[in-house]
């Protein structure tokens, strides 16, 4: 033989056999293996020889061939185990209870959390075909139409039913309030007092045949084939036709006596978890809001939902979609270029009926959905709180090693193993675990009406469903082994001979660890802290950022249309009252929701290709401008006595600056239907949410009855308001009347920032209290660990002060080390979600200067209280029994 | 005698047992079967069917003594028992018994 080293089998292998294999079996296997495996190497070189130990090795992993598991499981042991465990959490109670209700808060916490994403997850996922269903999403990426929008022509539908047989059934639905869609009066026929409702929508009777909702009372099949049918949900069947049948029945809206509608049909409530919520479904059945609407390609105003039939190949559907409609419908009166770009620039595409609630943020349908980065947000908080609890745990666990040193190296010397221990640690974690889910279970409970409030759901605790129960139960184990694993390991490894001579230091050890792990709760901590804070900031600067028009004080009356003729009569009354400062007529408000009316101007010297821009085209009074306090910075305002006015428009300073005329006054432009004349540009206002930059606008005279604004200027709100409702009455004694105020449907545009922020806040609290917790215990136990050094310092000299700052000083280093570390990150994160505004507050030093001196300030005065009385203490109590 | 059922592939290991006489271990037995049948099976199955048929009393076994190929393990050495050849005569005869009622078969008679 050669005097090289001879090849060996793969030693990892080698090792697992031994690992693995029965003692009694190990020599015949492991010498037969090395046999071959040199026979091998002989044969066929070192190298399949090693693969073919390796093979050898795993195949001769079997059930006959393995150790048996060591743990018995008598219950004896069992129960002696939770009984140490019980004595040991009874004894110190502190200590037991800050483990405990850190776990409990995190785990409520989670629970809650854990709720409402279940809650988000499970949007429109209850109709019978929900995989077919689909709603068509249009994306232009070019252009002053860029974005996503699910507004479609009224002939799209049938155009896509028509080329198209992919799709089974294709539904429209138009809950658009230009068109009566949203909130109307209504009463039954043979009333005389109207109610007002909401949740209006036309909608083909496909819609029905593909939700295919259960239906109450009628045929779903027909009930809204008809012309003036209407079907209504159960809860308003129930509230109009208490316990009768309603087909067949009549009711009128917006006192419209001439056209009352016959009930087709009692479909049930939609879910909460629906992204469509509508009450009363009216048939498009020979409605054309006017003439020649059916084919009009030109107005886009008509969600549609679709029908696939079964194994269908979306994606080349979706290729398909574009090119057809603009080459046979859309692109008939366009130019070449401009069928070109759109087909360059544009696609349809179909989103998944389930996606919708969850993934539609960057796409305007006019509905409030979900976003699915919060579901992300608030699961990652909840998962960091649960985190800061569980390291609660493994430090005091670890940081009181010393007092449990003694038992381990007892127990050990007695003959204990090393497995027992872990099994005895464990079963204490789970104890632990069990008690913290029952006290968690308990406080989600105690805390849910609350979180429903702060989340604008209605969740409840799912206690009777089938998998809540064990799904808690195995979190309670899982948490439990998780959060005591480390511990157990750590507290079993004591060598018996260093704990029983007294060697082991006193639960210094692993402190760097601890350290990490304290700096990683008050980095997530304060991360949080800065969060809520600029969120907070962002929300006070949208809610008092100068919007270019006054908010306060201004009371919108609604549903005035329906006064007819006598609206007039009304602006004038009103403006006779002392409170009342001016009156406008106009459903078109700069609020979001409000009516919105969306055109194409452009400059009538000029070709309309290349030179059209989008703007809102609102419809106004004359005391509109002075109502809303806006300012014309150029021109005039309305004038009730210039008759030509009639043919003017006040453009913003937006519009403005996109049609660039040197000299704007006395221009004339044209949205392809009648030609203005520019009379005045008013001050850019803000009339859509921050989010979005201010579009073009233009103010053109009109009737739109829906809505009067009135400003009010009076010290005595509630007068004002008893005044104004008086001359309603006297008007419409029929009618109730119904009002908001400007202001309050401004916030209401930023209630979902709100309550982020107060979503983020509450959880933030939760987090930090979770980690002083934490801190308050450690600390508290270190100084009664040095609490003879105290003594001994004090007795050579040392001043109380000086005592008070080495203990505060451990602690202080670490939270300031965890705010060197979140600052940066926070800063990055909240860029991040101001990205999302168009106009947004900057981020300046004070937030971190702010949350940084609170967090201090917070561990201070948790560490303070024990480091203070420790080192007031007399030290002869600390010295004398030693 | 009550049966006690033998495997094909224990019934193998078990003749190969016998035919090595003494010699009769792990790897001899891989190798043997190998050779004879030009079946190639892994060492955990040879072990397995081994000590299924010593639980079973047809195997007895005994340690070699240790020498410093194998790197110094010692190999467990088998050797067939009175019980493991009646086993083996009674599935024999079992066979020849069934192959004596097959119409028009004539039995193959060693030449040797």
């Amino acid at each position: 033989m050669s005097t090289a080293k001879p090849p060996r089998p793969p030693r990892w292998a080698d090792r697992f056999l031994e690992w693995y294999c029965r003692p009694e079996l190990l020599e015949e296997i492991q010498g037969d293996a090395y046999e071959l495996f040199d026979v091998r190497c002989a044969e066929k070189g070192p190298k399949t020889a090693r693969r073919a130990f390796v093979w050898d090795v795993l195949r001769s992993f079997r059930l006959s061939t393995i150790r048996k598991i060591t743990l018995q499981f008598s219950p004896d042991m069992y129960k002696s185990n939770f009984k140490i465990a019980w004595r040991n959490m009874a004894k110190h109670k502190m200590y037991s209870s800050i483990k405990i209700g850190g776990f409990a808060i995190g785990i409520a916490a989670c629970l809650l959390i854990a709720l409402f994403i279940l809650d988000e997850l499970n949007y429109d996922r209850h109709y019978p075909e929900t995989g077919r269903i689909y709603r068509v999403v249009a994306e232009m990426t070019d252009g002053e139409f860029a974005g996503k929008g699910v507004d479609f022509p009224a002939p799209f539908a049938k155009a896509l039913k028509d080329e198209f047989p992919e799709f089974e059934k294709v539904a429209r639905i138009n809950p658009n309030s230009l068109f009566t869609g949203g909130g109307n009066p209504i009463r039954r026929a043979e009333a005389t007092q109207n109610t007002y409702e909401e949740g209006f929508t036309f909608a083909d009777q496909e819609l029905l045949d593909i939700l295919q909702i259960p239906m109450v009372y009628g045929d779903p099949k027909h009930a809204l084939d008809e012309p003036n049918t209407i079907v209504i949900t159960k809860r308003k069947a129930d509230k109009y036709f208490p316990n009768e049948n309603p087909v067949g029945k009549t009711i009128i809206a917006n006192n419209n006596t001439d056209e009352p509608v016959k009930i087709g049909g009692v479909i049930a409530d939609f879910p909460p978890n629906s992204h469509l919520q509508f009450d009363f479904l009216i048939t498009m059945k020979g409605v054309e809001f006017y003439p020649g609407e059916g084919n009009n390609w030109n107005a886009s105003n008509y969600h549609t939902y679709v029908l696939l039939r079964p194994g269908t190949d979306i994606v080349k559907l979706e290729q398909k979609l574009m090119p057809v409609i603009v080459d046979k419908y859309l692109g008939i009166n366009l130019s070449k270029a401009e069928v070109d770009r759109v087909k360059r620039t544009g696609r349809i595409y179909l989103q998944a009926v389930p996606d919708i609630h969850l993934h539609s943020a960057d796409i305007h349908d006019g509905m409030s959905h979900g976003d699915i980065r919060f579901v992300w947000l608030f699961g990652a908080i909840a998962g960091f709180i649960l985190l800061i609890a569980g390291i609660n745990f493994i430090n005091l666990s670890t940081a009181r090693s010393a007092n449990r040193a003694k038992e381990v190296g007892l127990r050990k010397t007695v003959g204990s193993t090393r497995e027992y221990l872990i099994a005895q640690f464990l079963s204490e974690s789970l104890l632990f675990s069990a008690f913290s889910f029952l006290l968690g279970l308990i406080l989600a409970w105690l805390l849910l009406p609350y979180f429903n409030q702060l989340s604008g759901k209605s969740l409840q605790l799912p206690w009777l469903s089938w998998w809540f129960l064990p799904s808690i139960a195995v979190s309670t184990i899982l948490v439990g082994l998780l959060a005591g694993v480390y511990p157990a390991f750590y507290l079993s490894s004591f060598k018996p001979i260093n704990v029983l001579k007294g060697n082991l230091s006193k639960g210094s050890k692993n402190s760097s660890l601890r350290s990490a792990l304290v700096v990683f709760q008050f980095t997530t901590s304060i991360v949080l802290i800065i969060g809520t804070l600029v969120v907070t900031r962002q929300m006070n600067y949208i809610l008092n950022k100068k919007l270019g028009f006054e908010k306060d004080q201004v009371m919108l009356l609604q549903g005035t249309q329906t006064l007819g003729d006598k609206t007039q009569t009304l602006k004038k009354q009103l403006q006779q009252l002392p409170a009342v400062d001016a009156v406008t007529i106009s459903d078109y408000l700069p609020i979001k929701g409000a009516k919105r009316n969306g055109n194409t101007v452009w400059d009538v010297k000029k070709e309309q290709d290349g030179n059209s821009f989008g703007t809102q085209f609102w419809q106004v009074d004359y005391d509109y401008i002075h109502t809303l306090g806006m300012k014309m910075i150029q021109g005039r305002a309305f004038i009730e006595a210039m008759r030509s006015d009639s043919q003017g428009v006040i453009i913003n300073q937006s519009l403005a600056k996109k049609l660039n005329f040197a000299q704007p006054l006395g221009e004339r432009i044209t949205n392809g239907r009648q030609t203005f004349n520019i009379i005045g540009i008013v001050e850019d206002f803000h009339f859509e949410s921050m989010r979005e930059n201010i579009e073009g606008m233009c103010l053109v005279l009109g009737n739109s009855p829906n809505m009067v604004a009135v400003k009010l200027h009076s010290d005595n709100l509630q007068k004002a308001v008893q005044d104004i409702s008086a001359t309603w009455k006297s008007i419409a004694p029929s009618q109730p009347i119904r009002y908001t105020f400007l202001d309050d449907s401004f916030a209401q545009m930023y209630s979902d920032v709100k309550r982020i922020g107060r979503i983020c806040s509450n959880f933030a609290m939760l987090a930090i209290i979770v980690a002083c917790l934490g801190l308050f215990a450690l600390s508290t136990y270190l100084a009664e660990q040095r609490s003879k050094e105290i003594g001994i310092r004090k007795v050579l000299g040392a001043s109380v002060g000086s005592i008070l700052g080495m203990l505060l000083q451990n602690f202080l280093k670490l939270v300031l080390i965890a705010l060197v570390i979140a600052a940066p990150l926070a800063w990055y994160l909240m860029q991040e979600w101001l990205k999302d505004f168009a106009y947004r507050y900057q981020i300046r030093w004070d937030v971190f200067v702010l949350a940084g001196v609170a967090v201090v300030l917070i561990s201070i005065l948790t560490i303070g209280f024990h480091a203070l009385r420790s080192a007031l203490s007399n030290p002869l109590d600390a010295l004398r029994s030693e | 005698m009550h049966r006690i059922h033998l495997g094909e592939f224990e019934e193998l290991v078990l003749l190969l047992v016998a035919v090595l006489h003494g010699n009769a271990y792990g790897v001899s037995v891989m190798e043997e079967i190998e050779q004879q049948t030009g079946r190639s099976v892994n060492i955990s199955a040879v072990h397995a069917a081994l000590r299924r048929l010593e639980e079973k009393g047809y195997l007895r076994s005994e340690w070699s003594e240790a020498t410093t190929q194998r790197g110094g393990r010692r190999k467990r050495l088998f050797d067939i028992t009175q019980a493991g050849r009646a086993a083996l005569e009674q599935s024999r005869d079992t066979y020849l018994k069934l192959w004596d009622q097959i119409p028009g078969f004539v039995p193959k008679t060693n030449m040797a």
